[in-house]
């Protein structure tokens, strides 16, 4: 038996191996491309807002072309002369440019609108600009560093006596600090009045500069190619990675945990934050600026040819991943798959009494197992596709999400194995231990929504005497049903809009306009109005399981129960919910595993807060992936999930047969 | 007094009056469920002059044209959504019935083995799977593609249909085939022409609890998808505000309530089958 099991299980491995190789391999590079344009002039200059809905291309002739989130323009501003660097505040409501034409420039970035201007006796080659937009600064090739405030007054200059060509500033208000690193590889941090209150020197000259938003991180490109990673605090050294030439651009995330670098050969290296280069990816055409959103979601590339890309940066870099790798990693996971099916099939025959009568019953010898097999070739070959789906798209991922738990997990394909880091790491959350409470009010509460409410419109309905009523109570009742399931939730929102909404303006028809509120927003009150949803309650699906319940109780039994004078709530209680036990372990065991997967009700209302205030598992679960790129702790919460609904339906299971003993 | 010795008259009275509460309570209770639908089709009638100015005024003059914005900008979703489940929906079908037919009437070296192996995917919730299979979607290189819906989905309802049609199959009289058999019917033209014939209404039963169970999906194609363009309805439906602005009501409730049509269609018709199909999977599992 074993040996039949591991030829067909051979013949299985290989069958998924030539799928996997007979898939399509990635499209490199221009994965997850969201929007691209060509200006028709060498790219110089490339900021995006931090929440990227707001992205400025500067060209070498001269012109600033705003864009939206999907590359609509919405303005375009011409300086006199090369556009050199551009800055965003973090809401994209202020620009600040720098341009060959000897003037930084700050502008609204709404309008476009000019707001004030400094003026250098040379080309200005960089610029930064605070979160707030109140502080502007900008590195001439005069040598010097230039401060100016929202409305374009000088605040100080900085002679340096040595080049300028990299600064940065982070912080707001008062709290503003400059960056700037110089052409000896002095790299200062000065507050917003001009005092220096830190300095450090790096080997080579410092041509490029990012900070993270705490201003905690401060990545330097060099000329050797070095890419330095310094810590803001106290101007010690991190790590120091090599490219291979010149690095003349650097971008990381507003948390630091994205970095880039791109060198003067048109390479972009992608490094994690440690410090190793995890990915160098040489692109066609030669690329000039980089730029990466404050939450890291997307990427913009500037080239020489004039194009520019906008990119999701997840996809991206998935989608970078060679065939080669992904097919490895298929077989290495069709592999251990095969490995642990086969490993149960040996403890089921070693341990199990069926399993050894089984063993005992086909051991005689593989040839005959084998004829056996190959006389049914034809039933295997009418199971195989249906096979090699629930391979591919149900086992695969449900063992790599299991396995992904202990390791750390990240789109470029990195997964080391970490043990019980990722379930440490979720304890100490507390965004995970809120979403586990709220959870857990959420299976409760669901599932006493679906045994009241409909369970009594079902005795209503099916108590009245009158058939016509009878039929037409039950089909209104259900119509709703053919509502999608999100447009519920979406009118509910509306339902609960604080400034239009039906509930706050019939508080106010009724004189309680006091008992208004913003539902979604007071903390108070989100997770109860979120329960709300849906009043009152009478889900169609749990009201037709009840009422087919209740029509299947034969006559007799209700007319008997009539003749010994039982009212309608002793018959209820000793007649319709004793047979109607099924229905209500059915509905039992679907409420559960669906109210502890509860995601689309979260996450269309309230997005988990505010707080925690709603937080849910599935929610954090999405955000862990696809926010923050650990997909390592997005499976680990997947697999408590999973262990939760496991243990769920295991009780159910035997709770199920004793109602059936007890309805027999 | 006891029941047995009231008047006739007496008896009615109380049983009208009982019959009346009833009817009142269950009155009541659909009139607040349908609180929701009534506001969203009125809504989905005006005009934001009227919806701010005139709240609880009916829609005067009623904007049919919030159907025509409101088509504009989600009909290539809904378009999206009926190929995608369309599609995924056939899929499953034709595979399902066939491995039914096997597990059904065939007799082959470790069939139990490998069914039970299947019917273990019902233990998986697909919250473990969906970021696996947006990886595994990522490195096949079909994200944003209809392939990364329907691949999935008609991979995931095979094994709920897989379980209705064997158990189906399994009734079905072995007398059937083997006069087939003598008449020299081949094993496929037996499925073809005696199983699935007999088999039709378990089929439907599968395939509209199939296209409601994908037309709902929001969380998978919300990962997979990110191109507006290939967007299905249920996302695209939540993308609505920043596509027209926050500020036109009318037009997205309009929305709304054409995005409910392929529903209203599908039930019109398969609401028995869908409860009958979700109850028999359920009991199963």
């Amino acid at each position: 038996m074993t040996v039949r099991l591991q030829r067909w299980l051979t013949a299985g491995t290989l069958l998924l191996a030539c799928w996997w190789a007979a898939a399509p391999s990635p499209v490199l590079a221009q994965s997850g491309e969201i929007w691209s344009d060509n200006l028709a002039s060498p790219i110089t200059g490339l900021a995006m807002s931090a929440d990227g809905q707001r992205v400025a291309v500067g060209t070498r002739a001269n012109e600033v072309s705003v864009r939206d989130a999907d590359g609509r323009e919405l303005w375009t501003f011409t300086a006199g002369n090369s556009i050199t660097g551009l800055a965003w505040s973090e809401d994209g409501s202020r620009l600040a440019i720098s341009s060959e034409d000897r003037f930084l420039y700050l502008l609204d970035g709404e309008t476009g609108e000019e707001l004030g201007r400094t003026k250098a006796s040379r080309t200005f080659n960089s610029v930064a600009i605070s979160r707030d937009g109140s502080l502007v600064a900008g590195a001439s090739d005069d040598m010097q560093v230039y401060v100016m405030d929202s409305r374009g007054e000088l605040l100080w200059t900085d002679e340096r006596g040595l080049g300028v060509s990299a600064v940065s500033i982070y912080g707001t208000g008062d709290d503003a600090r400059v960056v700037m690193g110089a052409h000896d590889g002095r790299l200062s941090i000065f507050s917003k009045t001009g005092r220096q209150l830190l300095t450090t020197r790096l080997e080579y000259d410092i041509d490029a500069l990012a900070v993270s938003r705490s201003g905690g991180r401060i990545l330097a490109g060099t000329t050797d190619g070095g890419i330095t990673l310094i810590n803001g605090a106290n101007g010690e050294l991190v790590w120091t990675a090599k490219a291979d030439s010149d690095v003349t651009d650097v971008a990381m995330s507003a948390d630091g945990q994205i970095l880039m670098a791109q060198d003067d050969r048109g390479n972009v290296l992608y490094l994690d934050t440690d410090g190793s280069i995890v990915r160098q990816l040489k692109p066609e055409g030669e690329i000039r600026q980089i730029a990466v959103t404050g939450d890291g979601t997307r990427l913009a590339f500037g080239l020489a040819d004039g194009q520019v890309q906008v990119l999701d940066r997840m996809q991206q870099s998935v989608g970078l991943a060679t065939a080669t790798r992904t097919r490895n990693m298929a077989i290495t996971a069709t592999a251990g798959l095969v490995a642990l099916l086969l490993a149960g099939a040996i403890l089921l025959i070693v341990f199990t009494t069926g399993g050894r009568r089984m063993w005992v019953q086909h051991s005689v010898g593989p040839l005959n197992g084998l004829a056996a097999v190959w006389r049914a070739r034809f039933s295997y070959l009418l199971i195989l596709p249906t096979l090699l789906f629930l391979l591919t798209f149900n086992y695969y991922p449900a063992f790599s999400g299991l396995y992904h738990a202990f390791t750390d997990w990240t789109p470029s394909g990195h997964s080391p194995w970490v043990g019980l880091e990722n379930f440490r790491f979720l304890m100490s959350d507390r965004f995970f231990i809120a979403s586990f409470r709220n959870a857990l009010i959420l299976v409760v509460v669901s599932i006493v929504k679906t045994m009241t409410m409909p369970l009594l419109v079902a005795e209503l309905v099916f108590n009245l005497k009158n058939r016509y009523t009878q039929y037409w109570m039950r089909t209104l009742f259900v119509v709703p049903i053919v509502l999608p399931a999100v447009v519920e939730i979406l009118v509910w929102n509306n339902i609960y809009d604080p400034s239009i909404g039906l509930l706050n303006e019939f508080l106010e028809l009724v004189g309680k306009s006091d008992w208004s509120r913003v539902w979604y927003g007071d903390p108070k009150v989100a997770l109860s109005s979120v329960l709300f949803i849906g009043v009152p309650w009478v889900n169609a699906f749990a009201l037709l399981i009840f009422y087919g319940g209740l029509i299947s109780i034969s006559d007799e039994i209700i007319d008997s129960s009539r003749v010994d004078g039982a009212n309608v709530f002793r018959r209820f209680w000793n007649i319709d919910l004793p047979l109607l036990m099924g229905q209500v372990k059915l509905l039992l065991i679907l409420n559960f595993i669906n109210a502890v997967q509860t995601f689309e009700l979260v996450f269309l209302t309230t997005g988990g807060g505010p707080g925690d205030a709603t937080y849910v598992p599935a929610l954090e679960l999405y955000y862990m992936a696809m926010r923050m790129d650990r997909m390592g702790v997005a499976s680990a919460i997947g697999m408590i999930l999973f262990l939760i609904i496991l243990v769920g339906t295991i009780i159910n299971m035997r709770y199920v047969r004793t109602a059936t003993e007890f309805e027999a | 007094m006891s029941a047995v010795t009231m008047s006739p008259t007496m008896r009615r009275l109380r049983l009208s009056l009982g019959q009346t509460v009833i009817f009142i309570i269950l009155l009541s209770l659909l009139v607040l469920t349908f609180v929701p639908i009534v506001y969203l089709a009125v809504l989905a009638l005006k005009d934001n002059g009227q919806i701010y100015g005139r709240f609880w005024s009916m829609p005067n003059p009623y904007r049919w044209e919030n159907f025509a914005l409101g088509w504009a900008v989600i009909g290539r979703s809904i378009v999206n959504s009926i190929i995608t489940s369309g599609s995924a929906c056939a899929t499953t079908l034709l595979l399902s019935s066939l491995s039914g037919y096997v597990f059904a009437r065939h007799r082959f070296p470790a069939k139990e083995i490998i069914y039970t192996g299947i019917l273990a995917l019902l233990m998986i919730p697909p919250i473990l799977t969906l970021i696996p299979a947006y990886v595994l979607i990522l490195n096949m290189g079909l994200e944003n593609t209809y392939w990364a819906l329907i691949l999935p989905w008609t991979s995931g309802g095979q094994v709920f249909a897989l379980l209705l049609c064997r158990s189906f199959f399994a009734t079905l009289p072995e007398e059937f085939f083997d006069a087939a058999r003598i008449d020299g019917a081949t094993e496929l033209q037996a499925f073809w022409r005696i199983a699935v014939p007999l088999s039709i209404p378990i089929l439907v039963t599968v395939a509209v609890v199939r296209l409601v169970t994908t037309y709902n999906q929001f969380m998978w194609p919300l990962v997979a998808i990110s191109s507006p363009k290939r967007q299905v309805v249920a996302v695209a439906l939540t993308q609505f505000t920043s596509e027209i602005g926050v500020t036109d009501i009318g037009p997205r409730m309009a929305a709304y309530i054409t995005a409910s049509i392929p529903l209203v269609i599908l039930f019109s018709f398969g609401m028995r089958q869908y409860v009958r199909g979700l109850t028999a999977g359920g009991l199963k599992a």
